[in-house]
């Protein structure tokens, strides 16, 4: 039955509170941001209305500037028929990437001011990057252009995500290195959390067993559902950072079935003998590509990008400095995780230097301004380990139900180094360091004492609370549970477990994640939500 | 007083500006571009995706897999 016009309440209507609210938008406690999803789906009802200022900031700034940024990143790189041929033939890009601003929404939710002029360019540079690499893929792939092997096809060079962009650096302007999983796997898992799921259960329907490295699953399923492009003519592994890791780029040599280098990554690195080898495994990738393709080795060429890279590191370092002593901070937890971790692993490109331009005037302005970006921060949060890939927003759902503002994780901090280019035995030398300490490596199941770096860093950032990660799935991790358990007691420090299976949503979903926080502030803080909206609702069939 | 072409032109394109940004305003307002690609293009998409031909990697690499069939553990 239809509501009933109430004309009595209509009169009690402040409406003063009404217009502020509309002009300045509610104030964090009276937004009930879980009132506007459709169930199950994380749809909106309706966007967020945040004010008139930032919501006509959003709405150009942010949903129409990248939906045209998009659009433009397409055509620069290759145009509208390749990218349609793409969606048609791969389904990593075409489930994946449409819906690409709902990840910004997801991400950006409840931002305000300075936080939501800043944090947004992180996606931005992100979404390029991706673009530039998918219309790579779709312009060289031999399926998708009558089985040539084009220009584009004889000049990439194929390698795994976790083999560091900056290896092919002395190359640069004649080779293009194109990492193999990031796309098609890794920024999947973040955008569209189905689309990882065929891959998981099609490596596991040719009888591999279920119990190892999901990430490891999928990288080879994408091989067992014929879903990668044939775009270059030679391969660079490694192991990323396990056994499992190994087992998946066995499948993928036999699979691809290319001309194969292995550059891999010690499991302990703290040796002077391992680092001497890594340094010669890097010169055989050198030897292993000019072989390949002909074109020599350019030290000078290596060392202009390591400077421009040097320079993101600079800059790195002054956001950091930002984030620990103040808290003029404008970047959200989950912008600061994936475009740190995006590229630094991918290496030296444009459009970060573009993005972190702008991200500096947002930056200054807020520390000569003293502007408080995150004004309801309860707790300094810091998170540790491997995320849950599918729930990489969830530091902004944290901070909207609860005040917990992740200020800083464990990938931003891996790869924290500049790379000496003053000889070449010190950038070969600083290069290997940089290799070794490779995603879910140096931190992760790189020895306890980097491993409990996590001390240093949570004092270093003022945090004041844990998040740790636990992939149930990673047999190094596993191996410390107990240990961190004890440490925790120990130092009296407040940390919250956040089980997780990397890509696959299915084992522990997002509304389990939320009720182990939500307990954790209930049963262990004794603190009341800031929005109780978000404290449970269905968002079960998600992106 | 008749009003000039240019004015004429000037003033559709600005009504065919305010238009377009009311009509987007509105999209992503109510977020219809989320609500298309989720009950329209990505089930679409899947579908077409469930039922694309593909090769049996299996079968079909140029490795023979199964030349191990009757490795020397293999009693």
């Amino acid at each position: 039955m239809a509501k009933k016009f109430d004309i009595k309440a209509l009169k009690k209507t402040d409406w003063k509170k009404v217009a502020k609210d509309f002009w300045y938008g509610k104030p964090h406690g009276e937004r009930r941001i879980g009132d506007l999803y459709i169930e199950k789906t994380g749809l909106y009802k309706h966007r967020e209305w945040r004010g008139v200022k930032d919501t006509m900031y959003y709405f150009y700034a942010v949903w129409l500037y990248n939906y045209a940024m998009m659009v433009a990143d397409i055509m620069k790189f290759g145009g509208i028929v390749p990218f349609a041929k793409g969606v048609w033939r791969y389904r990593w890009v075409g489930q994946t990437y449409l819906p690409v601003i709902h990840w910004y929404d997801r991400g950006l939710q409840g931002l305000r001011g300075e936080a939501l002029r800043a944090s947004p360019w992180h996606y931005r540079g992100m979404t390029s990057s991706t673009i530039k690499q998918f219309m790579r893929f779709f312009t060289s792939d031999t399926r998708l252009n009558g089985g040539k092997q084009n220009e584009h096809y004889k000049t990439n060079i194929a390698h795994k995500e976790t083999v560091w962009g900056g290896i092919f650096y002395p190359w640069d302007g004649e080779l293009t290195n194109l990492p193999l999983e990031m796309i098609p796997y890794f920024v999947t898992c973040h955008v569209n959390s189905h689309t990882v799921q065929n891959y998981i259960d099609a490596v596991q329907s040719i009888g591999l067993p279920g119990d190892p490295c999901p990430m490891c699953q999928a990288e080879a399923g994408l091989f067992v559902l014929d879903d990668v492009p044939d775009y270059a003519p030679a391969f660079i592994t490694c192991n990323e950072a396990c056994d499992a890791s190994v087992a998946s780029t066995v499948l993928q040599d036999w699979l691809f079935d290319k001309p194969l280098y292995a550059l891999p990554m010690p499991m302990q690195f703290d040796d002077p003998l391992v680092h001497k080898h890594v340094m010669k495994e890097i010169e055989g990738a050198w030897k292993f590509i000019e072989e390949q393709y002909g074109i020599p080795f350019s030290y000078e060429k290596l060392v202009n990008k390591l400077k421009k890279q040097n320079e993101l590191m600079e800059f790195e370092w002054e956001k950091w400095e930002v984030a620990a002593k103040t808290n003029y901070y404008p970047i959200n937890g989950v912008a600061q995780a994936l475009y740190r971790i995006y590229y630094s692993q991918y290496g030296d490109w444009e459009v970060w230097h573009e993005c972190d331009a702008k991200v500096r005037k947002v930056l200054e302005k807020c520390v000569s301004k003293k502007i408080n970006t995150f004004p309801n921060t309860r707790h300094r949060v810091i998170a540790w380990s491997c995320a849950p890939l599918f729930f990489s927003d969830w530091p902004t759902w944290a901070y909207n139900c609860w005040g917990l503002n992740v200020v800083i994780n464990m990938d931003s901090l891996m790869f924290d180094m500049k790379i000496r280019t003053d000889s070449y035995e010190n950038t070969l030398a600083d290069m290997a360091t940089y290799h070794m300490w490779a995603p879910m490596r140096r931190m992760a199941v790189g020895g306890m004492q980097h491993i409990f770096e996590l001390w240093e860093c949570m004092e270093k950032f003022n945090c004041d609370m844990v998040a740790m990660y636990d992939q149930l799935q990673c047999k190094g991790m596993q191996g410390v549970h107990g240990l961190f358990e004890d440490e925790f007691r120990k130092r009296n420090i407040n940390a919250f477990w956040m089980p997780h299976a990397l890509p696959d949503s299915r084992t522990v979903t997002r509304a389990e994640l939320r009720r182990m926080i939500n307990d954790y502030m209930t049963t262990v803080m004794h603190e009341e939500p800031l929005d109780p909206s978000l404290l449970d609702f269905d968002d079960s069939m998600i992106w | 007083m008749k009003k000039s072409k240019f004015g004429k032109i000037l003033g559709k394109l600005l009504g065919a500006t305010l238009l377009a940004n009311v009509v987007l305003f509105i999209v992503f307002f109510f977020d219809l571009d989320g609500k298309l690609l989720y009950y329209v293009v990505e089930p679409f998409l899947k579908k077409h995706y469930d039922n694309m031909e593909r090769k049996d990697v299996l079968k079909d690499s140029g490795y023979d897999v199964f030349k191990y069939e009757k490795a020397p553990y293999d009693m």
